[in-house]
């Protein structure tokens, strides 16, 4: 008896209805809706960053300055945090609940950030470079912490104490820099400063990228294999500076206790030899777990010795500021190797008096540079810049201002360091704002002797002593020699920058610096026996107490091979302390190997404090 | 055999279209099991105690239940019928006392590393219960002593499996309204099982946006007004309406307290992101995302063998036994579920064809319990992957992880096909 045969469609239909209602839907999640093929490999693929070693920085002669040590950054996945025992954490990182909770929100909004650039990864640094006993205690530790892990990462090591200011330190990336370029992630070490930060984008080298499977309790998996993603990290290219570090050590011996900056330089090359400033640091405290707290106490150290006086530091450039004066004066035809000005004591000129120290009356050109005549280049100023070829001093000037700039003077010289400093060269429109619209010669006279408005870095110094050596080129003062098996080095590097004062001058001014250091020269008593040195000193007044004792020079004569400019500040002549430093300097160079000339010239600089 | 059978000796086999059916979602079911539990990309792996080698070993004892039920004398399932019946009950009521408790349901018996689950047993004795007691001759589901026998017969284990907390299971038993339609339940008792859950629906959807009883209550008034009013020459409209009116009203206010006040938490919040009442990406919302990511993932053509992620990593939930049906959709696509669905309601409507050539009642209410058992599975578990149907802890049959309901399912099933080979 079936009296409800019928109803056997009900179920067809009703089992047909169920089908196509649920293909639909489905055909929905599948084919319509196209995210969730993302989502899930967002889900499950990690692209874990492999961190490069950084470039290894040996100086020019091979020897090994900068290589690198692994550190651990323990790196959380913020949203998988859940459950964990807080306190005991706490106990075994050695921070307390407050730290923690502040390196969560800071990893939590970092982690946020991080997803915009790689989706793959929602893990932030919690806490960067883990002492040993942290790594050790939470590599032990990992399991009962879901959402933490550790990532290897590389710091520096520094195989010398010395050349902070030429190496640079390492520090985190900062948001400026994150937002800037998303090859970084929040906690990455980066080079702040130095040759570090200059090249950067070599010396970082490149990350890997590792993709690995994860499971929803953020545990690896196993590598994801032939992905788009993987690829290896690549160590930064070996760095071979152009500093001696030989030479850098010796110079900062010298320097010790005292305030200034030492710059040697190559001359034919512009290679920088030695960049000393003192005070200064020992790179080693920029390095790992203190770095932070070494680094707040160096910014307010009252010394300063994070500050890089040799690109940043300005003074006013004294008498060394003749050597250049004289041969724009030759350039511009006002001056002659025989021309000879007489001084009395010093510059008159109405009410107007330029002081200079007594010595014999008049003086050729060779014998202003010598004995550092005043009264002549004050001459040798009014006569450049009140040329009767030029309708006005203005067009005078504007000439003279010219020249100064083809020395590399009032520009940035463009060395491979961060935040070098322009100088200061005045402008036409910066006379008149000091001196009213119709200024005469007589009111900007002090510019003749490197005093006034005229500023310069030491490393402008130095560039001018490299210049005068080539006889009027030089090439951008750096510090890489070259970079990778190939010895890379940037085109700017190797462009010949020509003065606007001919060749044919050089001599007459040479000749006048190679008596500085001879009898009747201004550094008499400072030179080497056997080096013929050229040089000039200078003293520049410091309206905040004791003169800056200044010095440039450049050796031998014949094919120098180094150029330098020392300043010390405070250290009053030229000749007291600035004049032996570079002299020492000269010779520890070029007489390598051989017993120092003047051992008590070298103690009483080693030992003696100047402020 | 005896020689009365002649006329029907040409095909003395099972019903080969379901027995192949049958074959290939189990295999499906098997690769599904070893794709879920393994790594991505792995290499070929298998050991007899990895997840998916203990599903060949059950799938082992399936093959034993066929070849028995293939060789048993047909006469002993009817003769034996209400014996298994209550050895399932008394198997049912000792769980209680003597099973251990699996995620907070004690509905286990443990025998060493292997567990068996009596409520899936339930489900196959009941149906022959209900089929053997159907099939008694002069019986019929019509007057009030039979009815009340009939619903007995499954509400008693589906009580005794809700006092194991597996309300999953427990709500599979209401599957055999459904069977009792085709015995003459009138249907507007099944019309009104689905207005009542319509009015359920928009009760809790109501309770959980803050809007109070009268607004149902003035809605039920209009649409009753309206009928009353054009319907006012006929007075029986007019009564049933007002019946029906007044116990939907009542039912609602019942509705609103159950879903308030006797609700769990949990089983409130499955309800209401099934409905899009809540925006949880935690817990169950998490899973059900994960679940519906799963499966969009799979795109046409599927993510691939052994690369479905999302159920080898663990972001999908129970992913080789409740949630199996993602780790399909996942690696094979919209075109293998479209294969897996021609294959599994293909075995639907050939029983639907099988259970109308019985020419007896018992063979009958078997085959309709099958179907709607195994449909009732189906449509919940893939309904509940897919997010259309709360999240209900119940097995893909044939598919998913296990041996009990492996053995059940296939028991259920093949019992049937051994009716079916014998009718007369």
């Amino acid at each position: 008896m079936d009296l409800h045969r019928n109803r056997k469609f009900v179920y067809v239909g009703l089992l047909s209805l169920v089908a196509i209602v649920y293909l639909v839907k489905i055909f929905q999640l599948q084919i319509i809706d196209n995210q969730y093929e993302q989502k899930a490999i967002n889900n499950a693929l990690n692209k874990i960053p492999i961190y490069p070693d950084r470039s290894i920085i040996y100086d020019r002669n091979g020897k090994l300055l900068v290589h690198n040590i692994a550190i651990y950054d323990l790196v959380v996945f913020p949203s998988k945090t859940k459950d964990i025992d807080t306190a005991a954490f706490c106990e075994i990182m050695g921070i307390t609940g407050t730290e923690y909770h502040k390196f969560m929100q800071t990893a939590k909004e970092n982690s946020k950030k991080r997803q915009k650039n790689n989706v793959f990864n929602g893990s932030a640094v919690f806490m960067s470079n883990l002492s040993k006993d942290q790594y050790s205690a939470v590599q032990e530790n990992l399991y009962r912490f879901p959402g933490f892990s550790v990532e290897p990462k590389t710091d520096r090591l520094y195989a010398v104490k010395g050349g902070a200011h030429i190496l640079g330190y390492l520090g985190e990336a900062s948001k400026k820099l994150l937002a800037k370029d998303p090859y970084y992630r929040p906690g990455d070490l980066v080079g702040v400063t130095g040759i570090e930060n200059t090249y950067e984008a070599y010396i970082r080298g490149v990350k890997g990228v590792k993709t690995v499977w994860q499971d929803r309790t953020y545990t690896e998996r196993g590598e994801a294999k032939d992905n788009e993603f993987n690829s290896p990290a690549q160590a930064g290219p070996d760095f071979y500076s152009s500093i001696d570090f030989d030479l850098q050590e010796f110079g900062e011996s010298l320097l010790a206790n005292k305030r200034g900056s030492v710059i040697a330089i190559e001359p034919s090359t512009g290679e920088i030899l030695a960049l000393i400033n003192k005070p200064d640091y020992d790179p080693n405290l920029l390095v790992g777990e203190s770095r932070a707290k070494s680094f707040r106490q160096l910014l307010i150290d009252p010394k300063k010795p994070l500050y890089n006086r040799a690109i940043k530091g300005v003074y006013p450039p004294g008498s060394t500021f003749k050597t250049v004066m004289a041969l724009i004066g030759c350039q511009e035809g006002v001056l002659k190797q025989a021309t000879l000005h007489g001084c009395s004591g010093g510059y008159h000129l109405g009410s107007l008096t330029v002081g200079c120290h007594p010595h014999g009356s008049p003086t050729d050109l060779k014998g202003s540079i010598g004995i550092s005549c005043n009264a002549y280049y004050c001459q040798v100023f009014r006569d450049i810049i009140d040329n009767p070829k030029y309708q006005n001093v203005k067009s005078g000037y504007a000439a003279l201002e010219k020249h100064l700039h083809s020395f590399g003077l009032g520009n940035k010289l463009g060395v491979d360091l961060p935040g070098e400093n322009k100088g200061n060269v005045p402008s036409i429109k910066q006379l008149d704002k000091r001196h009213g619209k119709n200024w005469k010669s007589s009111m900007i006279i002090s510019l003749a002797i490197g005093q006034g408005e005229i500023l310069l870095t030491p490393i402008q110094m130095a560039n001018c002593a490299a210049t005068i050596a080539n006889k009027g080129w030089f090439i951008t003062p750096h510090l890489v020699k070259g970079i990778g098996s190939n010895k890379y080095l940037p085109d700017e590097y190797k462009k010949k920058h020509f003065a606007s004062v001919g060749e044919l001058y050089y001599d007459w001014i040479i000749d006048g610096m190679e008596m500085v250091t001879k009898p009747g020269g201004t550094a008499f008593g400072t030179g080497i026996n056997d080096i013929v040195i050229c040089a000039k000193t200078g003293t520049a007044q410091n309206p905040h107490g004791e003169d800056h004792s200044l010095y440039i020079a450049f050796a031998p004569r014949d094919k120098p091979k180094i150029a330098i400019a020392v300043i010390v500040e405070n250290g009053g002549y030229g000749a007291t302390w600035a004049a032996p430093i570079a002299n020492l300097m000269i010779e520890n160079y070029l007489n390598r190997g051989k017993e120092p000339q003047r051992p008590d010239m070298l103690d009483r600089i080693k030992t003696s404090t100047v402020y | 055999m005896s020689r009365t059978y002649s006329s029907r000796e040409e095909n003395p086999v099972l019903d080969t279209i379901a027995v192949w059916l049958y074959v290939l979602l189990v295999l499906i079911g098997l690769i599904s099991i070893y794709s879920a539990t393994s790594e991505v990309n792995q290499t070929f792996q298998f050991t007899f105690s990895s997840v998916a080698g203990r599903q060949l070993i059950w799938i082992g004892g399936a093959i034993i239940i066929i070849l028995t039920i293939a060789f048993a004398n047909v006469a002993i399932i009817d003769y034996f019928a209400y014996g298994f019946y209550g050895f399932a009950i008394f198997l049912n009521i000792a769980v209680l006392f003597l099973g251990k408790e699996v995620s907070g349901a004690k509905s286990w018996f443990g025998f060493g590393g292997f567990g068996i689950q009596p409520s899936e047993f339930a489900k196959v004795a009941t149906a022959l219960a209900i089929a053997k007691y159907l099939g008694t001759y002069g019986i019929r589901f019509k007057g009030t002593r039979n009815v009340v026998i009939t619903l007995l017969l499954f509400l008693l284990p589906m009580l005794l499996i809700l006092a194991q907390n597996d309300t999953g299971s427990a709500l599979v038993f209401l599957s055999f309204f459904l069977v009792l339609y085709r015995e003459g339940l009138p249907g507007w008792i099944l019309l009104s099982a689905v207005w009542l859950l319509i009015i359920a629906i928009a009760r809790i959807v109501m309770e959980a946006t803050g809007i109070s009883h009268l607004w149902t209550m003035s809605i039920l008034s209009t649409i009753t007004g309206i009928i009353i009013y054009f319907g006012r020459k006929n007075k029986q409209l007019i009564i049933a309406t007002l019946v029906v009116a007044a116990s939907s009203a009542i039912f609602s206010i019942a509705v609103g307290f159950a879903y308030t006040k006797i609700l769990k938490g949990y089983q409130r919040d499955r309800i209401e992101l099934v409905l899009n009442l809540k925006q949880d990406t935690r817990n169950m919302g998490y899973n059900l995302e994960q679940s519906r990511i799963a499966i969009g993932a799979g795109q046409f053509v599927g993510r691939g063998f052994l690369k479905g992620t999302q159920t080898k990593m663990g972001f999908v939930p129970e992913q080789h036994t409740d949630f199996i049906f993602c780790t399909i959709g996942e690696e094979w696509g919209f075109a293998g579920v479209l294969v897996f669905f021609g294959l599994y309601f293909g075995l639907l409507y050939r029983l639907i064809s099988l259970a109308e050539r019985q020419s007896t009642a018992f063979g009958r209410v078997l085959g309709y319990g099958v179907i709607c058992i195994l449909f009732f599975h189906l449509a919940i578990n893939i309904g509940m992957t897919i997010g259309i149907v709360p999240v209900i802890g119940i097995p893909l049959p044939f598919i998913s992880f296990g041996g009990s309901s492996l053995w059940a399912f296939t028991l259920l099933l093949f019992l049937f096909l051994k009716v079916d080979e014998k009718r007369r």
